[in-house]
């Protein structure tokens, strides 16, 4: 099947006959220019000086250095600890959970300090995946923006002058009956809600208000309706065979993403014999993750959510003998999807990203009605970390403006910059007598506090969580704090009154409520086993209760339900890099492409084609919302018509420097609509304000030019033929034959296997390799000239209507191919081929020429155009926008790689450095190497397990398998390039369309 | 990780000027003991510069200590030297007594503990002026600059001279024309070009090299009696380095093992181990300086060589159990490295993860082959040291 695919539309739009002006399509020549900076042109330097330089440096540096080497200390320690090894990384088991996102890890820890962070395998949640924010929390522990002491009003103290303070200021008020509120985020670590508790029974007159930065206080509250309880239930989505989702991107943020990308994939992956896969509709209006993975997606306004779910309500109902009410029906046609969901009761899921109870109650009966409770929703094992109520913080904020509070402490949350109302909040808190903040990170919400009780990073912390009932992890510190921090949870001990250390008080904890459900003989054993596995998951018995939902209240909702005109709607998002705006200040996470529109560095305006040419509207413009916000527009493809979706997160103003100034805060937007935060807004008065706005898009220069990259087929297509779709890979093999001599593999001969079907597209690829290959970081101004340097990078395309098209994903590394084009134009010979297959870069020998560049069909060669890293100590040379060279920063860097200096060519090794640990560990322990032993780190950190890495010389191994699948095919095969990365192609379930 | 360059002269003056620099400070050397050192201002006794003075001449014998008691300084250096002196030198007693009391160091003069000690310092006999005026010229000392460096006459010495030897050639040749026979001048020229090119190239090779280097350590460890004398195994000490990137520099604690009983040394006495005793009690980590050290661009593995490839220390190391003060032996350069690839056997047999070669194993087993090379399996590959 023929289809075109498109990257962008500038690419949709270039003709690719031949032109009959040729010239101008060549670069202008003065846009070569801007390679260079201002200082670099204007400086008077010629050829005769260089000679003149050259000639002497060479003699006297030779002469020079025979009489001066720097020296170099080695320093051990005086007592060695028993585990550790010099040289040799640790593992830690611990916890990563920052209020929205949760994974199971473990820290590699490299002569002291931590350097990458990888997923625990023995977690039944994550089950060893991470997302981006978890692989690129390592770098925040280095973070210079992160409040280094105790102060109060600004002005550094000593731990016990605060405490004093701060137990005096406690005191008083308890004494005089004031109100004092403790405004925490949702918290999971049990050990933590036992010290808050002590701490509010010690000072009664003590609220505690829980506020959720990105609010599921709509959910909560409909499963309070139907369940008696305020609970967010836990999802099966590898048991459900239909998955109806209305704008819930569960992929990408949504509740627990990582979790639910392993189960998701499970369903689809067509391996092992597997013929079965899941169907995926989506509902949404801006293109989200989850939207740009399904097998169909359907484009609504975010207001239009209600009407569509009493519809699709009322169709069920009709066919399950329930009641129906009567209400307008919506406009799409939901007949067939109703009689699907009806066909897979008790194997469908219907979720729902919307924070409007009645939404989340409509949700919540059809799912009864589906009988999906107990088979792919869990009321048992519900989430713990989304606990506010919207209502309470409005109050709190009320009562605050009035004056009736006299003291706030504040921890893990930052209103000042993410509540809607944050201009009331700050009058508030201006009236407030005395107001305590335990952040981490420079933030808004502290600056104004006056007193600041730093707390540790999670890496540097004790702490435990039950992110699922029952399902306990413990986090332990893997470096000594930093900074004169301190444990919050220690915090509120000493202000109770108490001195235990907060590791003691999670131990009594532990002793008392999980050691008895553990069997285990002795507490010292099941600590030990608990702080080494990093989680304790008591059995449980799989039956799971199905409860009945009373269908009360429905007629109230339906009343509600009516279609009108609401005029442009504004949808607001969290994306996958910066997510809620807490780890703004990183810039792992800024320079990651967006995985649908590929712009790093910025958020923006996202709207649909037709609305921008009916608006003559261009990417680049700038735009003016309800005459306040101005942001710059990207034309989405698939973005629903008359609907603008924009990204929270950004527009910090009290941050590091890499936040900074990087994009608009649109929190201001959130508005308040039947007791909750509603992330749209109705009847937006849109205008042009300007344009010439630049994105750092990485989107369309890197363009395969309309070949077959990408192979898909139906899986009506697939069943019916296994190489449909891929046909032309049993072509391109039959002519492959070559003059030349071959390489010999004699030993290994490695390769890897992306499953097309499998990626989402999350990007936690690239943040870990990022980190495990010292990956620079360049800037916004670099990565506009397309001079980003990730190693692995994932290319979307478009294929079908402007308007509504298909999206498929493809990470692309090198290829490593066995006919490599690279090599062979090398004329230093820096790269060239391995015996094990791999194509090996020797930076100390590469002198730039980037003649390798030029000749990559694939185009995954990246070149240092400045140093970006401080490799070499020529001043001018470095070019760090972001800070990544200071000191402090270059702890993350792995010892194990190079860090590359200015002027080389740099791609992906295949993570040699794990290759060659593996291969030496197995040889110490006098053994074969296992299928399945090297795992790079983008491999390592997929959640969906797209990535398979091996030696195709085992006819065993799971790559060689995948290397004989009917679907495995290579990038632009027909070059004869013989890559060592094959695809499986996507297969797509949209075989049951009626 | 970080590549550094060295630092480069921009220009022929900086290196003339260099040249003089050291020249002056080598005539100056002699001259700088018998200058007071460093600022007697410093001295928390308030001595005032005339006892400095005092104690200073005290210790190098300008005055005497009295009859049969050669000056302190006949034994105990001023300055660091190459060869391995076992006594302390003066720097070296500063740093550890300008902490400790007068009386303290009045008793280690007089009533040295030590077997070695007493035999040495028999006869001495201060009296308490004495003692002290020497204990204020540790304090100064400890306090003035750090030790001197042992100035070094190298090749740009006879470089800049060459050069300088060579203009005169080519004046006289064209201008002044004293020397009648152009032969001299053209040998003249010719023998000091080939010498300066062949200087440039050596050195230039030698950039980054660090062969023969062999810097005095905080302590004056011996490896000869440790591993030579006393027979310690080298994995008594280094004892991660079959399984671990590096070879490990022992931690005190190890040290201690012997030495929490050992307290004094045949050649040292008891100077040197009490500065392990003194760094394991205060919980100061010993600096030890790196002898051996390879560019940053180059990944090299103990474990690798030593663990799973059978390699004695001494085939990289030298006989280090013969050396007093270790030095490099090797130079450590690329060609080195793959001379080694290129002609050392593995351990193919032994080592169950080599049946991965499976043709090879096949004809090994046969009898086709018997042994294989480091290169044969990819010992010179580029990604095998460069990542």
């Amino acid at each position: 099947m023929e289809k075109k695919y498109w990257k962008s539309l500038e690419e949709l739009k270039i003709d690719y006959r031949p032109q009959e002006n040729q010239g101008e399509n060549l670069p202008d020549k003065n846009a070569l220019a801007e390679l260079f900076d201002d200082k670099t042109i204007s400086s008077n330097s010629s050829r005769r000086d260089f000679l003149k330089l050259f000639g002497f440096t060479v003699t006297s540096a030779a002469l020079a250095a025979s009489c001066e080497m720097p020296v170099r200390k080695a320093i051990p320690y005086v007592i060695q600890p028993e585990q550790i090894t010099p040289g040799k990384a640790q593992y830690y088991a611990s916890t990563f959970f920052d209020g929205h996102d949760y994974s199971s890890i473990l820290v590699k820890v490299r002569d002291g300090r931590p350097i990458k962070i990888e997923g625990n395998t023995l977690s039944s949640i994550t089950h060893g995946g991470t997302n981006a924010r978890t692989q690129a929390s390592i770098l925040n522990l280095y973070d210079d923006a992160r409040y280094k002491h105790p102060a109060i009003d600004g002005k550094e103290t000593s731990w016990e002058e605060i405490n004093g303070k701060i137990i005096n200021n406690l005191n008083s008020a308890k004494g005089k009956g004031e109100k004092v509120v403790l405004l925490t985020s949702g918290i999971i670590s049990p050990s933590t809600r036992w010290v808050i508790n002590d701490f509010l029974q010690a000072y009664p007159n003590i609220r505690h208000v829980v506020y959720d930065t990105i609010s599921a206080s709509g959910m909560l509250l409909a499963n309070e309706k139907s369940f008696g309880e305020k609970i967010i239930p836990s999802y099966s989505i590898d048991k459900a065979e239909l998955i109806v989702s209305f704008a819930a991107d569960f992929l990408g943020t949504w509740l627990s993403p990582v979790e639910f990308t392993k189960q998701y994939v499970k369903n689809r992956k067509l391996e092992n014999g597997q013929k079965k896969m899941s169907r995926h509709i989506q509902f949404e209006a801006g293109m989200s993750l989850t939207g740009s993975n399904a097998d169909k997606r359907i484009q609504i306004k975010p207001s239009e959510e209600k009407i569509i779910l009493g519809t699709l309500y009322n169709l069920i109902a009709a066919q399950t003998g329930n009641t129906t009410f009567n209400s307008e029906p919506c406009k799409i046609n939901l007949t067939s999807l109703a009689k699907e969901l009806i066909l897979h009761k008790g194997k469908s899921l219907v979720v729902s990203g919307s924070n409007d109870t009645e939404n989340q109650y409509l949700v919540n009966t059809i799912n009864s009605m589906l009988g999906n409770y107990g088979n792919t929703i869990h009321i048992d094992q519900p989430f713990n970390h989304k606990q506010g109520i919207d209502k309470d913080m409005e109050i709190l904020v009320k009562e605050m403006h009035e004056g009736k509070i006299s003291g706030m402490i504040m921890y893990n949350v930052n209103p000042v910059y993410d509540y809607p109302q944050s201009e009331l909040f700050i009058q508030g808190i201006k009236k407030v007598g005395f107001s305590v903040s335990m952040p981490v990170f420079t933030e808004e919400t502290a600056e104004l506090c006056n007193y600041i009780c730093p707390d540790h990073y999670f890496l540097e912390a004790w702490n435990d969580a039950e992110f699922k009932k029952g399902q306990f992890s413990l986090c332990q510190p893997a470096i000594r704090p930093i900074y004169n921090t301190r444990a919050a949870q220690e915090s509120f001990l000493r202000w109770t009154g108490k001195p235990d250390a907060y590791d003691e008080v999670i131990k009594t904890y532990w002793e008392k409520n999980m050691y008895p459900k553990s069997g285990a003989t002795g507490f010292y054993d099941f600590w030990v086993q608990s702080l080494h596995d990093g989680i304790f998951e008591p059995d449980r018995s799989s039956a799971s209760p199905q409860p009945k939902i009373e269908l009360t209240g429905l007629s109230g909702i339906f009343s509600n339900i009516q279609s009108i005109d609401t005029g442009i709607e504004i949808q607001l998002y969290e994306n996958v890099s910066v997510g809620n705006g807490k780890y703004a200040n990183n810039p792992w996470l800024q320079e990651l492409p967006d995985p649908v529109s590929k712009i790093t560095w910025d958020n923006y305006a996202a709207v649909s084609p037709k609305f921008a040419e009916e608006r003559s509207l261009e990417t680049g413009d700038l735009i003016s919302i309800n005459k306040e916000f101005k942001l710059p527009v990207l034309i989405q493809p698939g973005q629903a018509y008359n609907t603008i979706s924009i990204a929270l997160g950004y527009g910090r103003t009290t941050s590091g420097i890499v936040a900074k100034d990087v994009g608009i805060n649109v929190y201001p937007l959130v508005r308040t609509d039947n007791k909750n935060r509603q992330y749209y807004l109705t009847h937006s008065e849109v205008k042009k304000a300007g344009s010439g706005h630049q994105f750092a898009q990485t989107q369309s220069h890197f363009s395969m030019e309309g070949r077959p990259i990408i192979r898909e087929a139906s899986l009506e297509e697939y069943l019916n033929n296994p190489v449909s779709g891929n046909e032309m890979h049993e072509e391109v093999d039959k002519h492959n034959q070559t003059l030349y001599k071959e390489h010999q593999f004699p030993g290994h001969h490695w390769g890897m296997s992306v499953d097309l079907n499998s990626c989402v597209g999350c990007s936690a690829c690239l943040i870990a390799c990022s980190a495990e290959n010292n990956v620079p970081v360049v800037g916004k101004k670099e990565v506009a000239r397309n001079h980003e340097m990730h190693w692995i990078r994932i290319d979307r395309y478009y294929n079908g209507d402007v308007e509504d098209p298909a999206v498929v994903r493809q990470p692309v590394m090198c290829q490593h191919c066995d006919n490599a084009p690279c090599e062979n134009v090398c004329p230093v010979a820096a790269t060239n081929h391995s015996d094990e297959g791999i194509n090996q870069m020797a930076y100390n020998r590469c002198i730039g020429t980037r003649y390798c560049n030029n000749n990559c069909p694939y185009k995954v060669r990246r070149f240092n155009w400045f140093d970006y890293t401080m490799a070499d100590s020529i001043k001018n040379n470095t070019r760090d926008p972001e800070g990544m060279t200071l000191d402090l920063k270059r702890l993350v860097l792995n010892p194990d790689v190079t860090v590359r200096a200015k002027g080389v060519i740099e791609k992906c090794s295949f993570c040699i450095q794990r290759i060659q640990d593996k291969k030496l560990t197995a040889k110490l322990e006098n053994r074969k190497l296992q299928d399945g032993e090297i795992i790079p780190a983008c491999a390592q950190a997929c959640p969906a397990d797209a990535i398979v890495f091996g030696d195709l010389n085992d006819p065993e191994s799971k790559i060689s398998k995948h290397f004989s699948d009917s679907r495995n095919y290579h990038l632009l095969e027909e070059l004869h390039t013989l890559p060592s990365v094959g695809y499986l192609t996507k297969i797509r379930n949209t075989s049951s369309e009626s | 990780m970080i590549i550094r360059h060295n630092p480069v002269f921009h220009s022929f003056s900086r290196v003339i000027f260099f040249t003089i620099i050291s020249l002056s400070s080598t005539l100056t050397f002699a001259e700088d003991i018998s200058e007071p050192l460093g600022n007697p201002d410093h001295s928390e006794n308030h001595l005032n510069a005339f006892s400095l003075k005092k104690g200073e001449r005290l210790f190098y014998g300008l005055i005497s200590l009295g009859e049969n008691m050669p000056s302190c300084a006949s034994c105990h250096y001023t300055a660091y030297t190459d060869t391995l002196n076992w006594n302390p030198s003066a720097y070296d007693i500063a740093g550890s007594y300008s902490s400790k009391s007068i009386e303290e160091l009045r008793m280690v003069l007089m009533e040295p503990g030590g077997k070695k000690m007493t035999e040495v310092h028999a006869g001495y006999n201060l009296n308490d002026e004495q003692v002290e005026l020497i204990h204020a010229f540790f304090i100064n000392l400890n306090e003035s600059q750090a030790p001197p460096k042992k100035p070094v006459i190298n090749n740009l010495f006879i470089f800049i001279l060459l050069h300088i030897i060579i203009l005169l050639a080519v004046i006289d040749l064209f201008f002044t024309k004293k020397i009648k026979f152009k032969a001299v001048h053209l040998v003249v020229i010719l023998a000091g070009t080939i010498w300066i090119t062949k200087t440039v190239v050596v050195e230039s090779i030698a950039v980054g090299r660090q062969k023969n280097y062999a810097p005095l350590q905080p302590i004056k460890f011996s490896h000869k009696v440790h591993a030579g004398t006393n027979g310690t195994d080298c994995f008594y000490c280094h004892n991660i380095a079959e399984r671990s990137k590096t070879a490990g520099i022992p931690s005190a604690n190890v040290c201690m093992n012997c030495h929490i009983i050992v307290r004094e040394g045949t050649n040292s006495g008891k100077f040197e181990i009490n500065k392990i005793l003194t760094a394991y009690d205060n919980n100061m980590p010993i600096e030890w300086i790196k002898i051996h050290n390879l560019p940053d661009h180059v990944f090299f593995s103990h474990a690798q060589h030593v663990g799973a490839g059978k390699l004695d220390c001494a085939e990289c190391h030298g006989t280090i159990k013969e050396m007093d003060v270790v030095h490099q032996v090797n130079d450590l350069s690329m060609g080195w490295c793959l001379d080694c690839h290129r002609t050392r056997k593995v351990q193919f047999v032994e080592n169950e993860y080599y049946e991965t070669f499976k043709d090879y194993h096949a004809q090994i087993v046969s009898g086709q082959m018997d042994s294989l090379l480091v290169a044969q399996i990819g010992g010179t590959n580029c990604m095998k040291c460069h990542y």
